[in-house]
Order: C-alpha cells, then structure tokens, then sequence
C-alpha cells in the first residue's frame, strides 16, 4: 500500500513540468520593487498641490501584494529557463494590473472603467501609446506624469531593469533577458548580463536625460514658449521608448518646429540598437554605426518612407514647404520607429498617406532598440532567405549561409525569425478580424480600415489609428471586449509572441 | 652543417634526401619502423623518441647543432621543438612545418621565435596560383591603415609583361604609386638601380599602393590568357587555401564539397565562393551546374584515388584544365598517366622550402621581410631632422628606400621633386644594419 502511494504522488509530481511557485516567488519580488516607482509620480503631485494618496495607496497594495507572493511561495527561489517565459509573461500583466491602481482611485471620470484603466496602463508599459483618454489635459498633473513614466519603464524593460540593480537575478538572467529584449538575436555588452542591463540602462537614462535638457532648454530661450520642464521631462519619457504619450490632447502638434525636428532625432535615436548606440557613444566608435547593416536599411527605409509621404503631401496640395518635409518626415518616423507620436491630424490625409502610415506600422526599428514591431532585421532576414530560395530553386546542392552584417546567420535562427513574422502576421489578421466582427456585433460605426489599423497599431506598439482612434482622437469608443483584445495585442506585442505564445501549449507545461 | 631533423615522413625523407650529401644530419621520430630504412640508404644518424622533449633534442646534440628543421605532421610538437632548440642553443636557427595558418600569422606578427614558418597549404596555394598564371603575392605586408602595401612576387620564367621583366628599371613601364624595394636572385638581394631589370625566376619586393600591387600582379602574369572560372573539389584546409588565393586575385571560385557540415563550415568562410554540397561524381550534378564550363578544376579531396576518378569525370565532361593535388608520391605518375595536366605534392613543395633555406646560411635573403636582412620602418620625421625640405631624388643613397609618405592621413607615393616635411609618416624599406642610422637622420 505504502508502494502505490508512493507511486501515486511519483506520477503526479510529474504532470506538470513548470514550477509554478518558484516563478511566482520571483514576479513578487518583482513587483514589489515596482511599488517604488508610485513614489514617482506622488512627488509630482505633491508638487502641484494634488493628491499622493492615489499613488501612495497603489504602492502600498503592490508592495503588500508581491510581498504576499513571496511569502506564500517561500523557500522557491531558483528559477529555471523553462519558467522564464511565465515570468516574464506574467510580470508585464501584473505590472499593468498594479499600474492601472492609481488611474481607479483617482475619481477620474474617464478612467473609471476598469477596462478603460487597464487599457490605458497595458497601452503604457508596452510603449503603445494608444489612449482612452479623450480630453488628457483634464487629467490632473501626478495622473499625467505616471502615464509617461509607465512608457519610460516599459521601453528598456522593467525586468531588464530588474537584471541591472537586483542581487538575486544574478543566475538564469540571460533566458529572461532574451525573452524581454526584442530582436532575434541578443547582443551582449559586457561579458556578464547583468553587466549589460545596466550598460542599456545607462545609455537610455543619458539619452532620456539629453532631451529633456534640450527640450527646456527651448522653454528657457523662448524657441517654444508652449515647452515647459513638465512638458520636455514627459516627452523625454515617451520619445526614448518609442512610447508616444503625451500630457498635450493635440500631442506633439501642440509645439513649435524646433521641438518637432528635435524629436524626429531623438525617435530615428530610440529605434535604433542600443547595443551600437553604446558602442558610438560609449566606445566612440562611429564607424559601426556605418558598418551595421541593420542600421543602414533602417536609415534607408526612413529616407524612403519619408519622401513618398512628403512626395504625397506636396502634389495633393496638402503642405507644402518646410511644413510639409517636417510633418511628413515626423508622421513617417514615428510610425516606423513605432512612436505613436502626431505632429498633424494625419486622418485628415489621402488614403495612399494612410495606407503608407499603417504599412510602416509592420517595419519597426532595430533590433535591440525600444521600438515593437516585426523590426528591420527581420524583414532583411526574410528578404535575403526568400533570394536564397530563388538561388536554391535553380542550383539545388548549393550552400550559401545568409550573411547579416557579415556574419553567418545559423540556420535555426533564420528558422525562428520566419515563424515569428508568421506568427506576427497571423495575430494582426485575427485581431483585426475580431475587431471588426465585434464592432459589426455591437452599434459602433467601425469601418474594415479602421479595425485594421487597430489590430496593426497594438500589436507593433505603435499607438494611434484611424478614424476616431486616430492620432487626436480615442480609443474609448471600442467595446470593453475590443479592448480586452488590444490589451492581449500590446502585450503579446511588447514581448515579441513567443514568451506569451508557449504559455498556451501543453508542451510547455508538460514535464 | 650540422642539422637535426625531426619527422621521417614524407617531408622529413624528403629534405633528408637533399641535405645529407653536404651536412652531418640527426633525424628524430616516434616511430623506428620509419627511421630504418632511412638510415640504411643514407648516411645519418636516427634516434627513436619524442623530439619535443629536451631529454631527446640532447641527446641529438642539439648544443652543437646549426640548424633544426622540425618538419613531423604535427605543429605543436613542431612548434615546442624549436622552442626548446633556441632556449638550449641560441645561436641555432629553426625551421619549422606548420599546417594552422594561425600560427603563420602569429610568426609574420614575430610571435613566434623561430625563424622561418612553412605551411603545406600555403605553399600549395601558391603553386597553385603560379600554375594557373595568377601569381599571388608570396606576403603582403599593409602600413598606414592599408594604404600602402609590401608584395613580393616570384616572377616565373617564361612570363611576364615584357615592357617592364627584362627591362632596366629607368625603362621599365612600373606603374604608377609603386616601386621596386628590392630584388632577390638566387642567393643575393640586388640594390634595384636604374640599371638593373627584373629577370624570369627572381623574387621581387614592391612597395606600392593597393592599386599598384594589383597592377604589378598582372604584370608578373604578363598575357597569358586570364582565368576567370575555377572549380575545386573538396573542401579541406588545402581547397581553402588555394580558394583563398585564388578570391584575392579576383577568380571566382566554385567549391564542391561531399560533407555537409564542411560544405557549410566553407561557405561561411569564404563568402565570396560559391558552395555546393555534392559528391562531384555525379554527372546529373556536373551537367546542371555546367562544371564543364570552368577553366580549370582543382582536385583537393583527401583520397588521391576519388581525386583520379572525379578529375578523369570532369575531363570528360568538358574542363579544359586540371590540377591534382596529390597525398601519395607515387600518384604524380598515375595522374600524368590519366592525361591530368598537373599534379601537385603539397610535402614536396613543403619540403623543398625547408630545404631552400637550409642550403647556405646565407640564405635568409629568402625569407627577405620576415628574415632579420631588412626591415621596414615606420617613422614620423622629426622638425630638426637634417633631412626636412630635401628633395627626394637628393637624399642621399645608404642602402634605404624611402616607398611611401603619409602626410595628413593620405598616403603619398613620392616622385623625385617632392620634399620631405617634418611631420611626415615615411615608411622605409632599408637594410636591417642600417635602420638605426635610418632613423636618427629622420
């Protein structure tokens, strides 16, 4: 008898082949750092003579809550690389379900739905920029400024932050660092991971920190007297991100042209490889930047983009002009860098405008840099395996490695790069299908292009769609269950699929 | 002279077959079977043992010894021998067989301190590109950040351009941006005045910019028709080497290789060749790739007896030109029997460099720019220097030649009115006894 139970608990012990626990201990841990980043925004409201308690309250449940995790999952401490796709996973939804708190205690009539606030704190973290909001200057000041700086969090990630200053990621870092960084291929800094978070920490603080210095130092000469130090440290938080919140209703059409081509820099910067920003600045070494193949098509495809649109926008009488090279240049950026920032209603322009935006919306930045999206090296990846093929279709024996920056690629991960861009392909046509069936089902007046634009403008991250959810506009018309599906979209969106994506197969919970 | 030979294969019999008339020589190696009838046709003496070892180098009177030639089929032992040679005898000098051509890069770069590095697949290579009418540079040494380049060439009888090989100098249409530094016949450098002229089977050293070393390689194949197609069969560190020399000389190169993951291991080294994974007997294979096509075909694989059959195959098939690079002596005749145009030994070719260089000690002519006879310098010209604002063709004669300037990053190949300035970057080709009193005048 004692045999039998013992071979009864054997087997059970082995059905399931994730330990729950130990990754659960660690998101607690997680989370409860997260709770001091509340302090952030509490200070801000201070300032401005506002309420902290929203926030304070917000930090206490986080803090309270990851600190429950921890206790009830106590002695689990070692995390393995097959959990690291839940933590990872999970971490980003518990971030966004802690950091809608201060939006629900708040009072604030437009955030009072619980879907609403999710959506906007989701929207935040993953460096969307897609809003609910429909007049964001209502909001009071602390309110704004934690919407910004969940982007600012989001952007270089929170667990890479994690990596960079917690003890105990010191083991098994580099799975969960993998599964957050996006691009196929990490490229490491330092010898140790650790060491590299916090390389990539330094370079997107110093960034951040030269732009806010830049755009009040246009506040302090009169170039833009609508830049304030709120207003240039808020969209320093969403430019280097590729975030594309702003406290502005009218976003960045609210600044002058200096601002403007200010940012136009800063967001080309933010979509590019940290990994060779740092080389640049750090090591001084321009000459990779020229070298890097990836950074050169990406540069390519801007200057591309950009001239159809401004080409666009001068023979239909749009703009014309500085006005017209600027708008056209900023709008094409932005969607390509996956910003999500305005400088014009865009939605007031011709379809071929629209159609060229929402394409862009599929490109993405580098590799290794803040943007979402499928990302320039992919699309070259795919490009240069598809020539490949029509080589092969001719000289069956042939063996030619692809070459990325002159290096081999390894064929396994040429492999994974198609199944994600399948993959990434297939989740926007069945979130835009969703969409529009769902609108169809309920009486919102949603037009095929606009659901697309929608399912295209989440899952790369982006931020502003068509129509009503266009770039001045909201995303609070969509149905609570349109908006469930977008928060999946952003999240699945942010950490490139596939971390979310083996939650749901049984394989990965098979022992 | 009195020489220790370590190795008694191939390579090792070899160079014993050509030394032991004139020299007093000791062959070492682990396997006696070898050392036997070595012994019984020549007059040497043999010790069975590991010759990287001090104990047996002693005993082969390494104290007294003039010359090591460590030539077994492994480089470390190679390497560690002559090592061990020039701590025990330090005025001895060593040879030494290398197959990694990391190592031959670590001697040109004086990592290593032996005195010469020889490597079967780099020689290989050049003979193979001799053979082909593509003469590769032997050693190309770069300065200033590639701008200026150091070539030597050996220069075939029989070829050549002939408006400047057999030319004097002050005749000899020498492209532009380049000079002749040196040129070496038999034993003996020649100071290239203008009288002098470059004749068939010298080894020349050119400085020049890349442009100009590219110019003197055609001159060096002067007009024989030039390939532009080759294919060569297998894959191993021989096939790379000569496909190597071969992409540098702007030949593009088809390569059939029967392992997969060796075929992949090639194409991800050499870029610029194209790979295939085939057994290269295969006449569906051959047909569709149009291998008949090529000018020329190169056998490398490591069965002399595949190498036979695919040559004879691709011969049918249309390939008017093929090398075989043979394992077995023997197979030379085999292959000249088959109607293949060239066979090529890689240990003989290894062999007889060793031997060049054992022959007179004065020999290190040979190894010119990694011997210690000349040196090339890399000197900033001071303000004070004597020298400043005087005209080149005025400088005076003292066994250096000045090949090039940088001046503001760019580099200048001087005519005889140009002067020198102080700040100048000069590289200087001049005789190594006299690099010191080179660089106190500049």
């Amino acid at each position: 008898m004692i045999s039998s139970a013992r071979l009864r608990r054997a087997v059970r012990r082995d059905t399931i082949g994730v330990d729950v626990g130990a990754a659960l201990n660690l998101i607690g841990a997680l989370v409860r750092y997260l709770s001091l980043a509340f302090l952030f925004p509490a200070a801000i409201a201070l300032g401005y003579g506002e309420s902290p308690w929203p926030f304070l309250a917000a930090a206490a449940i986080t803090a309270a809550s990851g600190f429950a995790l921890e206790r009830v999952t106590r002695g689990k401490e070692q995390v393995g690389t097959r959990e690291g796709f839940l933590v990872v996973a999970l971490t980003w939804a518990f971030a966004a379900g802690f950091g809608c708190l201060p939006y629900l205690f708040s009072g604030e009539a437009q955030l009072g739905n619980p879907a609403n606030a999710f959506f906007e704190s989701m929207s935040g973290f993953t460096t969307t920029g897609s809003s609910v909001l429909t007049d964001s200057e209502a909001l009071p000041q602390g309110l704004l400024m934690w919407r910004q700086f969940t982007q600012w969090l989001g952007g270089m990630g929170i667990i890479v932050l994690a990596l960079a200053v917690l003890p105990r990621l010191r083991v098994g870092g580099r799975q969960l660092f993998e599964s957050e960084v996006p691009g196929p291929e990490v490229e490491r800094l330092a010898t140790s991971i650790r060491e590299t978070a916090r390389r990539l920490w330094v370079v997107y603080i110093a960034l951040t920190g030269v732009l806010a210095a830049l755009l009040y130092g246009y506040a302090v000469a009169g170039v833009d007297e609508r830049m304030s130090l709120y207003d240039a440290v808020a969209h320093a938080f969403t430019t280097m991100p590729t975030g594309g919140f702003s406290p502005q209703r009218e976003s960045l059409a609210a600044f002058g042209a200096a601002t403007q081509w200010t940012v136009i820099v800063f967001m080309v910067v933010a979509g590019t490889n940290f990994a060779l920003l740092y080389a640049v600045l750090v090591r001084q070494r321009a000459r990779s930047l020229l070298r890097d193949e990836e950074f050169r098509v990406y540069l390519a495809l801007v200057a591309v983009a950009s001239f159809v649109i401004v080409a666009e926008l001068i023979t239909e009488g749009i703009l014309e002009g500085e006005a017209a090279v600027r708008h056209g240049l900023f709008q094409a950026v932005s969607m390509l860098t996956t910003t999500g920032y305005a400088s014009v209603d865009f939605n007031e322009w011709t379809t071929l405008a629209a159609v060229g935006l929402v394409g862009l919306m599929f490109i993405g930045g580098s590799a290794g840099s803040t943007a979402g999206s499928i990302k320039v090296v992919r699309h070259l990846l795919i490009g240069k395996s598809l020539r490949r093929e029509l080589d092969v279709a001719v000289h069956p024996d042939v063996i030619s490695p692809l070459r990325f920056s002159g290096r081999p690629v390894d064929e396994k991960t040429l492999r994974a790069v198609i199944a994600f861009v399948l993959l990434y392909v297939g989740l926007f046509a069945a979130g835009a299908l969703v969409l529009t069936i769902d609108a169809a089902i309920g009486d919102q007046v949603v037009t095929p292009f606009e659901a697309i634009a929608a399912a295209a403008t989440t899952l790369g991250n982006v931020g502003p769609g068509f129509g009503f959810a266009g770039p001045f506009g909201s995303f609070e018309p969509f149905s609570d269950f349109s908006k469930a599906v977008m928060i999946v979209l952003m999240w699945l969106g942010r950490l490139e699929i596939v971390p979310v994506l083996v939650l749901f197969t049984r394989r990965y919970w098979r022992a | 002279m009195k020489i220790v030979v370590i190795g008694a294969g191939q390579v090792g019999s070899t160079v014993v077959e050509a030394l032991h008339d004139e020299h007093e020589l000791t062959v070492i190696d682990l396997d006696g079977s070898r050392l036997g009838p070595l012994s019984y046709r020549h007059d040497i003496s043999t010790i069975e043992g590991n010759g990287a070892t001090r104990s047996v180098l002693l005993e082969a009177g390494i104290k007294e010894a003039d010359l090591l030639i460590a030539c077994s089929s492994r480089d470390e032992p190679n390497l560690i021998a002559a090592m061990l040679a020039k701590k025990l005898n330090p005025r001895i000098r060593a040879v030494v067989r290398a197959t990694e051509v990391e190592y031959l890069e670590a001697w040109h770069e004086r990592q290593l301190d032996v005195d010469l590095v020889v490597s079967s697949e780099i020689e290989t290579a050049y003979a193979v590109s001799r053979i082909l009418g593509v003469p590769a540079a032997r050693q190309t040494d770069v300065f200033a950040e590639g701008q200026v380049q150091i070539v030597e060439f050996d220069v075939e009888a029989g070829a050549g351009n002939h408006a400047v090989i057999g030319r004097q100098l002050r005749e000899a249409r020498i492209p532009a941006d380049s000079k002749v530094a040196s040129i070496i016949r038999g034993d003996s450098a020649i100071v290239p005045r203008g009288a002098e002229s470059i004749e068939p089977g010298d080894r020349v050293i050119v400085i020049g910019s890349p442009r100009a070393a590219q110019e003197w390689s055609s001159i060096i194949a002067g007009d024989r028709p030039r390939l532009d197609d080759v294919v060569i069969y297998g894959g191993g560190r021989i096939g790379i080497a000569v496909a190597e020399h071969l992409i540098r000389q702007n030949i593009r190169v088809r390569m059939i290789e029967s392992d997969r993951d060796r075929a992949r291991l090639v194409a991800e080294k050499l870029p610029e060749a194209r790979v295939f994974h085939a057994t290269g007997v295969d006449p569906d294979f051959l047909e569709r790739e149009r291998i008949g096509q090529s000018r020329a075909a190169i056998f490398a694989m490591r069965d002399d007896a595949k190498n036979h059959y695919a040559a004879t195959l691709a011969r049918i098939h249309g390939v008017g030109f093929t090398i075989a690079i043979v394992h077995e002596p023997i197979s030379i005749e085999v292959f000249e029997q088959a109607g293949v145009d060239v066979a090529v030994n890689p240990r003989q070719l290894t062999a007889e460099e060793l031997v060049r260089f054992a022959h007179d000690p004065r020999t290190q002519q040979v190894a010119m720019l990694e011997g210690d006879r000349y040196e090339v310098l890399d000197v900033t010209v001071r303000a004070e220097s004597e020298l400043v604002n005087t005209r080149f063709r005025d400088l005076p004669m003292t066994g250096a030649l000045i090949g090039a300037i940088v001046r503001n990053g760019k580099a200048i190949f001087p005519h005889g009115d140009d002067v020198l300035l102080p700040g100048d970057r000069v590289i200087v080709f001049t005789e190594a006894r006299r690099a010191a009193e080179v660089e106190q005048a500049l």
